[in-house]
C-alpha cells in the first residue's frame, strides 16, 4: 500500500461546519416565513411541513439513493464503483440520521389547524366526509404510515450496516471473499431498495393527491433519487479531487464512466415522466387528469417547461459530448445543475397538491417557492454536515479490495492516451 | 464451500468460464465456424427440423390464403373481444427480437465482449421474430393490399392517418425497427461473405457468396468504414429496442380499458420484451451449441449471464404485476378494482394463475448458483418463460377487453381451429427462416471472434 492511506483532508471538517451553519440559518428561514407570512388558507405550521417534506425527500433520496448505487457498483464491478465507494459508504451511514429527521413528518399526521393537513388523509374528519378516502385508509392512516416509514428504515439500515461492515472488514483483513460476499447480497438487496421506495414514494409524495394514482409514479421517485445521488457523487469527487490525497487519483476516464451513467439516469427519468404524462394526457379521465390539470395552468406550466428544458433537454445534450463527460470541472457543473433541478421537480410535485380544492388555475404562490428552496437548502447543509463528518471517518479508497491496484494502474495508464 | 472453490486464490476475483475456450487461434475459430456452411455434410437433423418447420409454414400460407379469401372472421376475435390472438402473437413476437437488438447494440456500447460469440444470431432472430410480427397487424388490416393506407401520404382522397393514435405510431415504429435491424445484421454479414466467398468450393457458392459480400477486400479503409458504421448502427437501434416496445404499451395504454391503462406500462412492456427475447434465446442456442459443437464459442458464461438478464427482468415485470394489482385497490375506483378482481376469480383465472407460475414463481429458481449452472434446467425455466409471456400477453388483451365497463356489453373470447394455425405457422416459419440461415450463412461472426482469441489481446486493451 505504500504511503497512500487516503485520509480525508481536514478542509472537508471546514465545509461540513460551514454547511451546518448555512442549513440551520436557512431552515429557520424557512420556519419563519412559513409562519410570520401564511398564504390564506394554509396555516403557518402547515405550511412549514409542506416546505420541509420537499427537503426531506430530496434529502432521503442522497442517502438512499447511494444505497443502491453501492449495491449496483458491488454486483457490476468497474473502476467507477471502486473511487466512489467510500463517499458512497459515506453517503449511506446518514440514513440514521433522516430516519430521525422523518419524526416532524409522523408529527404532521396529527397537527390540523383550522381543519388543514399535510396529508388530507390524516385528518378524521375528512376522511370520514369522502367514499375513496374511507376505502383507503385501510392504507393510509397515521399509524399504518409511521409503522411502513419504521420498516422502510429498518431495511435500509440493515442493508447500510452489512455493506459498511463488510467494507471495513475487507480493508483490515483483504479476505477476497467479503468481496463475493457483497456482491451476492446486493441482488437481493436492490430488490428490496426497489420495493422500498416504492412504496416509500407513494406514501410520502403520491398520497398529498389522495384521489390521484399513477403506477409509474415509485419509479420516477427511484430514478430521481438514484440521479440526485449520482449527481451529488460527482460533485464529491471534483471536490476531493481538488488537493492531497487524492489530487490525480480521480482519473478522466472515471468522470467519463459517471458521466454516462448520468446521461442514462437524466434519459431514463425524462422517459418514465413523459411516460406518465402521455397516458393520462391520452385516457384524460377525471380522477388522473386534475394531476396535470393543476400543473400545466398558470405560472407552473412554466415550471414543468424549465423542467423539460433543464432537467432534461440541456444536460442531454451536454452530456452527449465525450469531452464533456471526461472534463470533470464541467460535468461537475451538469451535475449541480442536476441537484438545482431535482429540487425543482420536487417542489413541481408537490407544491400544487395543497390547492386541489381550487377550481382557479392555481398561481405560483411566493411562500411556497421561498420556504421550500430555502427548506431543501437548509436540511441539504445539515445532512452534508453529517455527510462530511461520515466521510473523514474512512480512507477515500477501499484499501482491502483486490481490484484497487490493477484499476489505480488502468487509470494512470489511460491518463498518457 | 461452493464459493471457496469459485475464488481464484491470490486475487479473490472468482473466475468466470472464459467467453471463448482455450486452444483456439485465428485458424481454428475461422475453419470451426465456415465449415458448418461449407465443408461439413448437412446432419440428418437439420433435414427434419426443416422439413416439419417448412410444413408449418404452409399451414400459415393455407390459413392466410383461406384469410384473404374470407375475412378476418375466420379468426375468434369479434365485439367486445376485438382484438385477440393477431394482437397478442405481434406483441409477443416483437418482444423476442427485442432481445437480439439488446445483444448486438446494447451491449456493443457497453463493451460487453461476451456478447460477440452470440450476437449474429441473436440479430437473425431479431429479424424472423419481426418478420413474424409484421404479418399479424398486417393481415388483421382484413385488406393486406391496401395496408399502404396506414402510411400519409398525399392522396387524392384528402385523408391522412390519425397521428394521435398509438397504432399509426406502431407502424413507424416497426417499420424503422425492421429497416435498421436488417441493416445491422446484414453489415455485420459482410466481413464473414467475403471469407466464405474465399474459403467456398464450388464455383456456384463462390459467385452467390462474392455479390452478397459487396466486393469487400479486407483493406485498412474497408475495415475503417466498416467500423464507422457498424457503431453508428448501433447506435441507432439503442433507442429503438426502447421506442418500439414502449409504443406497442402505448397501443393498450393511451386507451381506458381498465387493465391497459396504467402508467408502469412503458417500462414493464420494455422489461417484458427483453424477458421474452433472452428466454427465446437460451432456447435456441442451447440445443444449437450442442448439435453443431459450439460449446467452445457459446460458453457457460453466456448461458449464466443470459439467465441473470432473465432473473432482472423478470423481476420488473413481476413488479408490474403488483403495482397494477396494489394500484386497482389503491385507486378506489370500482372498474379497476374489477379489472383484478376478473383477473384472479373471473373465467379465465386459469390463465392468470399459469402467467404467475411461468412468469412469477418458476424463474425465481434462477437465484439457485447451480440452477444458473445447469444447462438443463435453464432450458425448462426458458420455455415456461416463453409460454408466461404469450399469456400475459393473453390475460392483457382479451381478458381486459371481454368484460369492461357496461355488463350488458360482456361476452367471452375463445379462439378458433384457424387462430391457431396462424400461430404455430408463425413459428414454423420462423424456424424455416432460422433453418435457412443456420445451413447457409455463418451462424457465430467469425471476424469478431477472431478478435476473442488470445494471439488478437494487446495488453493496453485489457483496461478495466
Amino acid at each position: 500500500m505504500d504511503a497512500k492511506t487516503y485520509t480525508a483532508p481536514p478542509s472537508i471538517g471546514r465545509y461540513g461546519s460551514r454547511a451546518l451553519v448555512f442549513g440551520v440559518a436557512a431552515l429557520a428561514l424557512a420556519a419563519a416565513v412559513s409562519f410570520l407570512f401564511p398564504q390564506e388558507h394554509i396555516p403557518g405550521p402547515v405550511q412549514f411541513f409542506r416546505a420541509y417534506l420537499v427537503a426531506y425527500i430530496f434529502c432521503t433520496g442522497l442517502g438512499v439513493g447511494s444505497l443502491a448505487w453501492l449495491m449496483l457498483q458491488h454486483m457490476t464491478g468497474g473502476g467507477w464503483g471502486l473511487v466512489i465507494r467510500r463517499p458512497l459508504e459515506a453517503a449511506t451511514r446518514t440514513i440514521p440520521l433522516l430516519a430521525l429527521l422523518f419524526i416532524p413528518l409522523a408529527v404532521s399526521l396529527f397537527v390540523h389547524p383550522g381543519g388543514e393537513s399535510l396529508y388530507e388523509w390524516s385528518d378524521a374528519a375528512k376522511v370520514a366526509g369522502d367514499e375513496a378516502l374511507r376505502h383507503k385508509s385501510a392504507y393510509l392512516n397515521p399509524v399504518f404510515f409511521i409503522v411502513r416509514a419504521v420498516i422502510y428504515f429498518a431495511v435500509w439500515g440493515v442493508m447500510m450496516y452489512f455493506m459498511n461492515k463488510w467494507s471495513a472488514e475487507q480493508d483490515k483483513t483483504g479476505d477476497p471473499r467479503i468481496r463475493r460476499l457483497m456482491q451476492d447480497a446486493s441482488a437481493p438487496g436492490l430488490l428490496l431498495f426497489g420495493l422500498t421506495v416504492t412504496f416509500a414514494a407513494m406514501d410520502w409524495g403520491m398520497s398529498l393527491e389522495p384521489h390521484w394514482f399513477s403506477t409509474i409514479y415509485g419509479l420516477i421517485i427511484m430514478v430521481g433519487w438514484g440521479l440526485s445521488a449520482l449527481a451529488l457523487m460527482i460533485i464529491v469527487l471534483t471536490v476531493l479531487g481538488a488537493e492531497e490525497p487524492m489530487e490525480g487519483v480521480y482519473a478522466p476516464l472515471y468522470f467519463h464512466d459517471l458521466g454516462k451513467l448520468l446521461l442514462a439516469m437524466v434519459m431514463l427519468f425524462a422517459y418514465f415522466s413523459f411516460s406518465q404524462f402521455l397516458i393520462i394526457w391520452s385516457g384524460n379521465l377525471p380522477e388522473e387528469i386534475p394531476y396535470y390539470l393543476r400543473r400545466l395552468r398558470g405560472w407552473w406550466q412554466y415550471v414543468g417547461l424549465s423542467l423539460i428544458l433543464f432537467h432534461f433537454a440541456l444536460p442531454f445534450a451536454m452530456l452527449l459530448s465525450r469531452g464533456v463527460k471526461r472534463h470533470a470541472r464541467a460535468l461537475r457543473n451538469i451535475a449541480i445543475l442536476m441537484l438545482l433541478m431535482r429540487v425543482v421537480d420536487l417542489i413541481f410535485i408537490i407544491a400544487p397538491a395543497a390547492y386541489q380544492d381550487t377550481a382557479e388555475p392555481t398561481g405560483i404562490h411566493w411562500q411556497d417557492l421561498l420556504t421550500m428552496s430555502a427548506a431543501a437548502a437548509g436540511l441539504f447543509g445539515i445532512w452534508l454536515w453529517y455527510f462530511f463528518g461520515q466521510l473523514t471517518k474512512r480512507p477515500l479508497m477501499p484499501l482491502g479490495a483486490p481490484e484497487l491496484e490493477k484499476t489505480m494502474e488502468a487509470a494512470a495508464a489511460s491518463a498518457h492516451h | 464451500m461452493q464459493r471457496v472453490d469459485n475464488l481464484d486464490d491470490d486475487r479473490g476475483i472468482h473466475t468466470t468460464p472464459a467467453v471463448i475456450e482455450p486452444g483456439h487461434d485465428f485458424g481454428t475459430v475461422t475453419d470451426k465456424i465456415s465449415s458448418i456452411v461449407l465443408r461439413k455434410r448437412t446432419p440428418l437433423g437439420w433435414f427434419v427440423g426443416f422439413l416439419i418447420s417448412f410444413m408449418l409454414t404452409g399451414m400459415m400460407m393455407g390459413t392466410i390464403l383461406y384469410l384473404v379469401m374470407t375475412g378476418i372472421g375466420i379468426w375468434g376475435n369479434n365485439q367486445p373481444v376485438g382484438w385477440a390472438f393477431d394482437i397478442i402473437n405481434f406483441v409477443w413476437w416483437i418482444g423476442i427480437g427485442h432481445a437480439g437488438t439488446l445483444i448486438s447494440a446494447i451491449l456493443l456500447l457497453l463493451r460487453q465482449e461476451w456478447r460477440t460469440s452470440i450476437n449474429r444470431f441473436a440479430e437473425a432472430m431479431t429479424l424472423f421474430a419481426v418478420a413474424s410480427a409484421g404479418l399479424f397487424p398486417l393481415l388483421h388490416t382484413g385488406r393486406p393490399w391496401l395496408a399502404y393506407w396506414l402510411f400519409p401520404y398525399p392522396n387524392t382522397m384528402g385523408m391522412w392517418p390519425q397521428f394521435r393514435s398509438p397504432l399509426m405510431w406502431d407502424v413507424f415504429a416497426v417499420s424503422t425497427y425492421a429497416t435498421v435491424s436488417a441493416l445491422f445484421w446484414y453489415t455485420g454479414l459482410i466481413p464473414d461473405l467475403a471469407t466464405l466467398r474465399d474459403r467456398a468450393r464450388s464455383k456456384f457458392g463462390r459467385v452467390v457468396y462474392g455479390m452478397m459480400a459487396l466486393g469487400w477486400r479486407g483493406s485498412a479503409r474497408h475495415w475503417h468504414r466498416y467500423e464507422i458504421t457498424y457503431l453508428l448502427l448501433a447506435g441507432i437501434s439503442t433507442p429503438l429496442v426502447l421506442s418500439v416496445h414502449t409504443i406497442v404499451s402505448f397501443d393498450f395504454a393511451v386507451g381506458i380499458i381498465p387493465g391497459w391503462h396504467a402508467t408502469i406500462f412503458p417500462p414493464y412492456f420494455v422489461a417484458g420484451a427483453i424477458y421474452a427475447g433472452f428466454a427465446m434465446v437460451l432456447t435456441l442456442v442451447i440445443p444449437l451449441r450442442k448439435f453443431y459443437g459450439l460449446e467452445d464459442f457459446i460458453t457457460e458464461r453466456h448461458l449464466r449471464n443470459a439467465a441473470k438478464v432473465m432473473l432482472a427482468t423478470g423481476l420488473i415485470v413481476a413488479y408490474g404485476y403488483m403495482m397494477e394489482t396494489f394500484t386497482a385497490w389503491y385507486s378506489a375506483n370500482t372498474y379497476e378494482e374489477f379489472m383484478i378482481r376478473n383477473r384472479f376469480f373471473g373465467p379465465y383465472a386459469f390463465y392468470y394463475w399459469s402467467l404467475l407460475v411461468c412468469n412469477v414463481v418458476v424463474p425465481q429458481l434462477l437465484w439457485i448458483r447451480f440452477v444458473r449452472h445447469s444447462t438443463v434446467a435453464l432450458f425448462v425455466i426458458a420455455m415456461f418463460v416463453n409460454v408466461g409471456m404469450w399469456l400475459e400477453r393473453f390475460v392483457i388483451i382479451p381478458i381486459s377487453l371481454h368484460r369492461d365497463f357496461l355488463p350488458s356489453s360482456w361476452g367471452m373470447y375463445s379462439p378458433t381451429i384457424f387462430d391457431f394455425t396462424m400461430f404455430f405457422g408463425t413459428i414454423g416459419f420462423f424456424f424455416f427462416l432460422m433453418f435457412l440461415f443456420l445451413r447457409f450463412l455463418p451462424v457465430i461472426s467469425i471476424f469478431e471472434m477472431r478478435t476473442m482469441v488470445p494471439e488478437a489481446q494487446l495488453p493496453e486493451e485489457k483496461l478495466p
